[in-house]
Formats: C-alpha cells, sequence, structure tokens
C-alpha cells in the first residue's frame, strides 16, 4: 500500500510519497536511523508535488487554518490532484500521514482520502523538516527562516492585535 | 542615561569560554554580548562602545544575571550553554524578549531564534523587539501545542525553555519532537516552587530530570542559579543522542 505524507512549510504545502515501507516497516525505530542519513532517508521518501504559497496574505490564510486543523479550498485541490483518485464503493491503495489528526479528520470527511497520524508518520516528517531544503530544488539556503520570518511576523501581530478571548488585551 | 560602565579605552571586552559572550572589564566586570543592532537598547540595558585598534568601533550589551537565567548559568559555571554563533535556537517561555535580544546577540546574523510566547502582554514588546532583529522569529502561541506553530518553526539545534509550568518536561519533549535534531541539546532552567512547593528543590530538580530521561533526554550538568535566582537550577543535556558516540566517548 502506497502511502503519502504532508508536509506544511512556511513557503508552501508539500507532498511526499514514502517507498520501500515493507523494508522499514512500521517500526520507529528503524526510521529513526533512516532519517539521519540523507542518502538513505533520501531514497525512501520523494517529493510528489509541492504548492507555494500565492502571496503573503494567502500564507497567512492557510497558516491559521492549518493551525486550527482546518483544510482550506487550496490545500483540498492540491492534495486531490496529486494524490491518487479515490473511487466510490473501492478501498483506496493509499494513506496520506500528517502531522495533526484533527487536519486529518476534515480531510477525510470533505474528499473520502485515508488519513492517519502516528509515531511513525511524526518521525517521517521530522525527516522531511530536517532535510527540506533538498528536497525543493527552487529553496537556497535561507530562503526558508525568511519565508518564516515573514509569515511569523503576521501570524504573531493578528494574535497580538485581535483577540476576543483574552483579557489583558489592552483597549485605547 | 550614562554613567556605570561606559568610557571606551578605560574599558576591555575579552571573549568569554562560551563562543558568542563576552567579559567587559571595567571598575567592575560584567557580562556582555556583542549588538546586533548598534545604537539601540532592548530594555535599557546599558551599553559599552569599544574602539578596535583601527578605529572602528563595536558595541556590546550588558547581559544582567539578575534579570537573564542563562546569564545566571553563564555566570554559574555551566560547561556548555551550546547556543553559539550560528546555532538555530528555539526559545520557549520568550516573555517580552530581553533574555532572547542577547540570544540573538549570541547566535549573530548566521543563526537564528524561534522565540515562543502566548501571553499577548509579553508578546506585544517581544514583536516590537524582533522587528528590529531579523534574526528573531517572534511566535505568539502556547508552547503547549507545537503543531499549532510547526509551520513557522524548522529543525533546531538547540531549544531553551524556561515556561515555569509543572508540565515543562512533558512541554520540552512535546517541542523536541518536533523540531530538535537528533543529537541536538537543551537547556532547561527550573524554579522548584512552580512545580511541587511542598518538597524541598533538590527532590523536584531529581525528579524532573527523571521526567526530561522518559522523554528521550539525556541531562549532562545541572548548576544552580544562586545567588540571583532561589530554588532555580539549570539543566543542560543531549536529546535522542548516538548510542556509538556513547560507548566512545565510555571507552
Amino acid at each position: 500500500m502506497a502511502m503519502y505524507v504532508l508536509h506544511e512549510s512556511s513557503s508552501g504545502y508539500a507532498l511526499l510519497e514514502v517507498h520501500g515501507l515493507d523494508e522499514i516497516g512500521q517500526n520507529t525505530e528503524a526510521v529513526r536511523t533512516s532519517v539521519s542519513d540523507l542518502s538513505r532517508f533520501g531514497r525512501v521518501v520523494q517529493l510528489t508535488a509541492f504548492h507555494p504559497f500565492e502571496s503573503a496574505l494567502d500564507a497567512l490564510n492557510q497558516v491559521n487554518a492549518v493551525s486550527e486543523g482546518v483544510m482550506t479550498d487550496e490545500l483540498r485541490s492540491f492534495l486531490e490532484l496529486n494524490l491518487p483518485k479515490v473511487k466510490e464503493g473501492k478501498k483506496p491503495k493509499f494513506s496520506l500521514g500528517l502531522a495533526e489528526p484533527k487536519l486529518g479528520s476534515h480531510i477525510f470527511e470533505a474528499t473520502k482520502i485515508p488519513c492517519q497520524s502516528n509515531e511513525f508518520v511524526l518521525e517521517l516528517l521530522r525527516g522531511v523538516r530536517q532535510h527540506f531544503d533538498r528536497f525543493i530544488k527552487d529553496l537556497k539556503p535561507g530562503d526558508l527562516e525568511k519565508s518564516q520570518l515573514g509569515l511569523a511576523h503576521s501570524y504573531s501581530r493578528a494574535k497580538v492585535k485581535f483577540n476576543v478571548n483574552r483579557v489583558d488585551n489592552m483597549v485605547i | 542615561g550614562r554613567g556605570g560602565m561606559k568610557g571606551g579605552s578605560k574599558v576591555l571586552v575579552e571573549p568569554h569560554r562560551h563562543a558568542g559572550v563576552f567579559i567587559a572589564k571595567g571598575k567592575e566586570d560584567a557580562l556582555v554580548t556583542k549588538n546586533l543592532v548598534p545604537g539601540e537598547a532592548v530594555y535599557n540595558e546599558k551599553r559599552i562602545s569599544v574602539q578596535n585598534e583601527d578605529g572602528t568601533k563595536v558595541e556590546y550589551r550588558v547581559w544582567n544575571p539578575f534579570r537573564s537565567k542563562l546569564a545566571a548559568a553563564i555566570l554559574g559555571g555551566v560547561d556548555n550553554i551550546w547556543i553559539k554563533p550560528g546555532a538555530k535556537v528555539l526559545y520557549l517561555g520568550a516573555a517580552s524578549g530581553t533574555t532572547v535580544s542577547h540570544v540573538s546577540d549570541l547566535v549573530g546574523p548566521e543563526g537564528c531564534v524561534y522565540a515562543v510566547e502566548f501571553s499577548h502582554r509579553s508578546g506585544r514588546d517581544l514583536v516590537n523587539m524582533a522587528k528590529k532583529r531579523t534574526n528573531v522569529i517572534p511566535i505568539i502561541e502556547d508552547a503547549r501545542h507545537p503543531a499549532k506553530y510547526r509551520m513557522l518553526v524548522g529543525m533546531v539545534d538547540v531549544i531553551f525553555s524556561d515556561v515555569a509550568q509543572p508540565d515543562q518536561a512533558r512541554i520540552l519533549g512535546l517541542n523536541a519532537s518536533y523540531f530538535l535534531k537528533s543529537g541536538g541539546h537543551f537547556v532547561i532552567s527550573i524554579k522548584a516552587n512552580c512545580i511541587d512547593s511542598t518538597v524541598p528543590a533538590e527532590a523536584v530538580f531529581q525528579n524532573e530530570v527523571k521526567k526530561l530521561q522518559q522523554e528521550q533526554f539525556k541531562p549532562a550538568e545541572q548548576v544552580t542559579l544562586e545567588p540571583f535566582e532561589r530554588d532555580h537550577a539549570c539543566v543542560v543535556g543531549g536529546y535522542r543522542m548516538p548510542k556509538k558516540a556513547k560507548a566512545a566517548t565510555a571507552a
């Protein structure tokens, strides 16, 4: 059975296919050793597709949704375009690994794409996070930090300014 | 205003044993960091300008151990802080960003600091400070839920944690499982009162060290923050340390 993982980065969504699952098995310890070795990890996990965010505003919308475990229209079309089709009445022959189960249940409800979040998936995503700039060829060193910086500022500024749940917001 | 440690030629600045940290030798010695944004103070701390032999000037900021647990740990003689020039650091419990600003000086333009703070009141100061320091990535979010900020943080070399919560070992472990490299390091400040005020501080520290070990951390050293803080300890160690290296050091 094929397996994919979704990595949400500050510059865009990345979908990666996990190969040789039989070889490593659903064994966390085995993934751990393969993650540290890039040449091995690069053979196990390969980039299927990358969807860069269109603008700073788009990125902010995506991070707000992902942080709340909500699937955006952009994420939905990215997944439906790049994953194998799910046919009605047939059991899909693949699954999608996610960092967070809440987003997974939203995706499953709307698209019927089977999702999973577990220790094994988290180990794979650690590897993707560590080697991310090697997967995305257009990213130069430092590019990712720049997009994290811009996105973190807009995300955090919005939190500090408009928050109805917190009492310590000063009203001037 | 002026006063205190000023006056160019009388003050000599020497590198500290920890790369990126310096000691200003004047009437009294002071811990300082090289100001990443010369001409600007962050929280009204004193600045010292030193003239090099070639006439260029370097500005340092005084790092007060009574206001910063990391500075207190350094003066307490901690063997390694792992935070050094070029390092990527995840800082949990960033507050208004006073210590974060010194960590930003310390890692320099090649490094970066992901600074997480949940309180909006301190967060506002943190975001403002980060506007001038482009190696600080401010994140106003709950450190208990690293999944919420997983899009904003990359893999880091070190996590510094100062969250003062009863479940802080778990919070550190959770963040490490997302963002800390295998073989990376942690520095955690533990305030005994915040965890359990009914038992002696030393027992609290021992218990926390045990909890850290269960989260795949390997505590290597512990220093108290006396005389700067009461019943505080700082524990430093590694994360998911490779088994081979362990055998090598044992041999």
